[in-house]
């Protein structure tokens, strides 16, 4: 009996999941110069400073990250400008990427991840958010490859969450995190900011570490005005994302008595068959798309091949078809 | 010993269809991949030069050459002509359909525009011979009476092969897939076969296309065996050699069709026969053989008088 579909059995079909990464670069020149800070967009409420790749006000703009500030209430001053804000954002922060100790308060920022140690420096009391666009960071940020380097305390300095690929720590609401430091010898409480890396978001300490003008940042600058100063200090930022791709595969397996024949118009001469001259010719047709089709007929995806490709009687095939999702 | 040449690789650009889409968003588990078939649909097999000076591997030296399109996500753009799986490999001849336009005069496409009418009112129906003188090819799609259908004949179309002999039972078509527009009409029996029933549709696609799924011995108005030639008139048939089954069909008039001109002023235009103003949206019947998977396109010409 003549048929034109093939079913697929349960060892034709296997399922992968495969990681991509992409390298993303973020200059400072981007980040503070090309546009005039025509791609900076600051909001009436001063919570945070977004910035774009492209001049925001035209369609081709892409936001790419967003700048914030924020402190415990350690630091907290009517004096200072914002005071209420910055408490805000820094306990807005905690709550999502730290979370809560066991009475329910809020845990502060941790400079090493290690929430058992309470010495005077192991938290991070006042901190520059990089909130980054998920646009950029896909599904995960890439461990080991964040490297942020800035103009600050000292002459530049490069940041990164060295040797994260094989040490980071999973004691976050929203996934893994590293620990960010300014050398690549990591060492433990030397730690300059976290990175979370399924959140896309790099916590700085904003601490005279890193900033010169740290104390500006607490009370007579602005949120947005500390964003200005971090960008202007930015020299570049790179790191990998990361896009976690699964597919199905379905391996179409033709064998030499199948898929000989064709029911394309062009395939017969009246009803011979145009590539046979005798009837022990071989039978030829070829295949240039593979569909996949529902138990009721419906074709679900196509899968087309780069060339022709000649099936006979002599020949079999295996076809892996791909679908990602 | 040398390297084999792999400067060619063969790669896969897979990409959902809108059905599939659709279906993988319902959510419902509709979306399940079970079966696949192969297409040729750029292929010209009359590119195949059999005859080559150079020898058979210059056979098929332009066929191999042609480029292949990127994968359409329309379901109905894709795969419209599907490599068959025959067990056997001496065959030399392979069914085909076509309209027979021999059977009977109301088995004729109308000559002038080389195509069927579909009438979808009263009024146009009473208005036929208007359209043309002798009511050629002119379906009453306002309601299931008697007068023009389709009818599909499958065999062999070779003088090569006696008409008297019988198609090989692999080769004879069993199912036939019918798809019309959802919005222009239905597909009914024709009066002289059946009660004049309305086909069961399968299912309808994200683009309001209908598949009616047709077998033989099932719906028994629809698809018959062709008898044996020595029991029908000379000239009735329109395939040379031997026969297969039948289809015939007729078409009702979607309800919109009928009392509205919305979708002749949007997919349609206007035209004058002998004096007279319709409206007309033309498209396609497609009929595809299930298990041969042989494919004819049927023009129709809706019709609505002003």
């Amino acid at each position: 009996m003549a048929t034109v579909f093939k079913n697929l059995l349960s060892n034709d079909i296997a399922t992968t999941r495969t990681l991509l990464n992409e390298a993303i670069p973020i200059t400072g020149t981007i980040v503070s110069g090309t546009y005039n800070d025509e791609n900076i967009k600051n909001y009436a409420h001063g919570m945070f400073q977004s910035v774009y790749d492209y001049p925001y006000l035209s369609s081709s703009a892409n936001h790419i990250f967003d700048i914030t500030y924020g402190y415990t209430s350690e630091y907290s001053a009517s004096a200072n400008l914002q005071n209420a804000k910055k408490l805000n954002i820094y306990n807005q922060m905690a709550q999502v990427l730290v979370g809560y100790d066991v009475t329910g308060s809020i845990r502060k920022f941790d400079r090493d991840g290690d929430f058992a140690t309470t010495g005077s420096n192991s938290k991070l009391e006042t901190c520059v958010f990089l909130n980054y666009s998920r646009l950029l960071t896909k599904d995960e940020v890439k461990k080991g490859s964040y490297r942020l380097t800035i103009s600050g305390s000292g002459g530049d300095k490069v940041i990164g969450d060295y040797g994260a690929q094989n040490d980071y720590r999973v004691n976050s609401p929203t996934g893994e995190y590293g620990v960010l430091y300014t050398s690549s010898a990591a060492v433990a409480g030397t730690g300059v900011g976290l990175i979370y890396y399924q959140a896309g978001v790099a916590v700085l300490t904003a601490s005279s570490d890193l900033f010169e003008s740290a104390t500006d940042f607490t009370g007579t600058l602005s949120i947005s005005g500390t964003a200005d100063v971090v960008r202007e200090g930015w020299i570049d930022n790179d790191f990998n994302n990361t896009t976690e791709l699964n597919s199905t595969v379905y391996f179409c397996r033709l064998n030499n008595n199948e898929f000989n024949y064709s029911s394309n118009p062009t395939y017969l001469s009246g009803s011979k068959i145009v590539t046979k001259e005798k009837s022990t010719d071989p039978s030829v047709a070829y295949v240039t798309s593979i569909g996949l089709y529902s138990a009721d007929n419906e074709l679900l995806a196509v899968a087309k091949l780069s060339e022709p490709l000649k099936k006979d009687q002599n020949n079999e095939l295996t076809l892996r078809v791909r679908l990602d999702y | 010993m040398g390297f084999l040449d792999n400067s060619g690789d063969i790669i896969l650009d897979a990409v959902l269809t809108d059905t599939g889409r659709a279906r993988l968003a319902k959510g419902d588990g509709t979306f399940r991949i079970a079966k696949f078939a192969l297409g040729d649909d750029e292929i010209d097999y009359a590119l195949y030069d059999n005859d080559n000076p150079s020898g058979s591997a210059y056979f098929d030296l332009e066929i191999l050459q042609t480029p292949v399109l990127e994968a359409f996500t329309n379901n109905t753009a894709n795969l419209n002509s599907k490599l068959i799986s025959i067990a056997r490999t001496n065959l030399l001849y392979l069914p085909t359909m076509a309209v027979n336009t021999n059977f009977s005069g109301d088995t004729k496409l109308n000559e002038s525009i080389n195509m069927f009418y579909v009438t979808v009112d009263k009024e146009t129906n009473d208005a036929a011979t208007t359209i043309d003188s002798a009511k050629q090819g002119i379906i009453n799609g306002f309601e299931n009476s008697g007068g023009s259908y389709v009818r599909v004949d499958q065999g062999l179309d070779t003088t090569e092969v006696s008409q008297k002999r019988n198609l090989d039972s692999d080769l004879v078509e069993t199912q036939y897939i019918i798809e019309l527009d959802t919005r222009l009409g239905e597909i009914t029996e024709s009066l002289d076969t059946g009660a004049g029933a309305t086909a069961t549709i399968s299912f309808i696609d994200d683009d309001q296309i209908a598949s009616y799924y047709l077998s033989l011995g099932t719906d028994t108005g629809f698809v018959s065996s062709i008898p044996i030639p020595a029991r029908v008139p000379s000239g009735e048939m329109i395939i040379d050699g031997p026969l297969g089954t039948f289809l015939k069909f007729k078409v009702l008039a979607s309800i919109d069709l009928q009392t509205s001109t919305f979708l002749f002023t949007e997919l349609g235009g206007t035209v004058n026969l002998n004096g007279t103003d319709f409206y007309y949206i033309d498209s396609n019947i497609r009929v595809t053989g299930a298990t041969t998977g042989t494919r004819l396109d049927i023009p129709v010409r809706f019709i609505k008088k002003q």
